[in-house]
């Protein structure tokens, strides 16, 4: 070769250096994953990959391990895979040569369960100021879980029956198998353009441990950590824990309990609102009645013969208002309430302090409480009350000065 | 609720606030009745929030990436 020295590898060289660093640092590794495109080749050599919710690894069986294998590798089974890393040479690619390939037992999948569980506890997910708490009237759900099974018509007739008025959002996933985590992962991206959206319940029914596990893959945990939306569990049954309880903001546990955690029952929102109604109509009434007991008081002491008629005449249609609210027919309170407002300004005009603290005084008979209308009058009389807004003098009738009459 | 206006939970904590004040009672007739009125409307428009036709329910999948196809499916449930 002309060239002298390192200025650059033949793609050969490099790949065959990879091949040698891969297999110098990996002549042994076991690797849990799921299974997917499987292919057994006529050679008697198995190809597939190895999955799990958010990277893949390419890995073959030769002839020789192949027949010895206790487990008959499939698509969508959880293995342990053992073997070396390898480059494939002529693609460049690198892959794992198993030489054993065993179905994960429970046992395993405890393990990596409680291994995950710990990391994403150390990284803070699981911690209770990040949750969020729910908002107390939501009116659009988004419900991400299985098309089929009891699960989708748990949550969403509890919903229903509880409070009739929500939207509600329904994103079809996969719960179980290698589509379920990928496809969860997506709908939890996807909720957050549904325009105010107040909560999501992500669930399924009960199962294995491995049919939740898409519930247990760290990717799955993170979307729901990322999800902008409030989450609500409600994965298995009551004793089932997945990961996705742990991060989500409430955990249900059931699909049922979700649909009861998420809403208010309507009739008692209900009551509540009629309570208050009542309430209101009540304490202004209250107020009213106060009012309307100082204007009797008034109407007695002030003798104010001239506006009595008036004024009782308001009395009554105060009184005509007030039962006619207290009947309260819901429809058409706005508008009572209005007629009220008029009756009650009318009322404050006819308020006699009003006209008497205007610096008027009215004079009446001290005897018969008569209001005395005229000079001619009050010259009848040895002495007369003169009633102001602050209270009455006895005055005395001395002469009558104005000279007419 | 529309936009823009009160939402039902921010509605329903204004009638709660007014019912308190009322009964206390520091406000003259007028300011009263004011109150009064804002609560009775209030509770109205709270009450037909939730008289109002049942919610919808609708299933969206992602036909595409980024494309997604809404259907209802109310008569389902």
């Amino acid at each position: 070769m002309p060239f002298v020295e390192k200025d650059f590898l033949t793609v050969s060289d490099l790949n065959a250096q990879v091949r040698l660093l891969l297999e110098e640092s990996f002549p042994e590794v076991a690797v849990l994953g799921e299974i997917s495109n499987f292919k057994k080749h006529t050679s008697g050599h198995l190809y597939f990959t190895l999955k799990d919710a958010a990277s893949q690894l390419r890995a073959v069986c030769f002839r020789g391990d192949a027949e010895t294998l206790d487990t008959t590798p499939e698509d969508g089974i959880k293995v342990i895979a053992t073997g070396r890393l390898t480059v494939y040479e002529p693609y460049g690619q690198y892959q794992l040569v198993a030489h054993s390939i065993r179905k994960v037992g429970v046992g395993e999948l405890e393990i990596a369960f409680r291994a995950l569980c710990e990391k994403l506890e150390k990284e803070g997910l699981f911690a209770p100021e990040h949750k969020q708490s729910l908002p107390a009237f939501p009116f659009r759900i988004a419900v991400i879980t299985s098309r089929t099974g009891a699960a989708i018509r748990d949550i969403v007739s509890t919903l229903k029956r509880r409070w009739p008025c929500v939207d509600i959002f329904v994103f079809p996933v996969h719960v179980q198998g290698v589509q379920a985590a990928p496809e969860i992962i997506r709908a939890l991206e996807l909720v957050q353009q549904v325009e105010d959206l107040d909560l999501v319940v992500l669930g399924r029914g009960g199962g294995s441990l491995e049919d939740l596990w898409a519930f247990n893959e760290e990717a799955v945990a993170r979307a729901v950590y990322a999800c902008s939306v409030r989450v609500i569990s409600a994965v298995g049954h009551e004793t089932d824990f997945t990961i996705t309880d742990f991060v989500a903001d409430v955990r249900a546990a059931t699909p049922t309990m979700a649909g009861e955690i998420a809403v208010p029952l309507i009739t008692e929102v209900g009551a509540k609102l009629d309570a208050m109604t009542e309430q209101l109509v009540q304490s202004m009434q209250n107020r009213i009645e106060l009012r309307s007991g100082r204007l009797r008081e008034l109407l007695r002491s002030y003798a104010l013969g001239r506006v009595r008629g008036r004024i009782e005449g308001a009395m009554q249609a105060l009184d005509f208002s007030m039962e006619k609210l207290q009947r309260g027919a819901r429809e058409a309170v706005e508008k009572r309430s209005t007629a009220l407002a008029r009756e009650l300004t009318r009322l404050e005009a006819l308020d006699p302090r009003a006209i008497l603290a205007r610096g008027f005084a009215v004079c009446s008979d001290m005897v018969s409480d008569a209001i005395v209308r005229s000079a001619a009058a009050g010259a009848q009389l040895k002495d007369m009350r003169v009633t102001f807004h602050d209270g009455a003098l006895r005055t005395e009738v001395k002469e009558r000065i104005d000279g007419k009459g | 609720m529309a936009k823009g206006k009160l939402s039902f939970e921010e509605a329903l904590a204004r009638l709660e606030k007014i019912v308190a004040e009322l009964e206390k009672g520091d406000f003259t007739l007028e300011e009263s009745l004011k109150k009064f009125e804002e609560g009775l409307v209030l509770g109205k428009e709270c009450r037909e929030f939730l008289d109002k036709a049942e919610g919808r329910i609708r299933e969206l999948v992602e036909e595409k990436e980024g494309q997604i196809t809404e259907k209802d499916v109310t008569d389902e449930f």
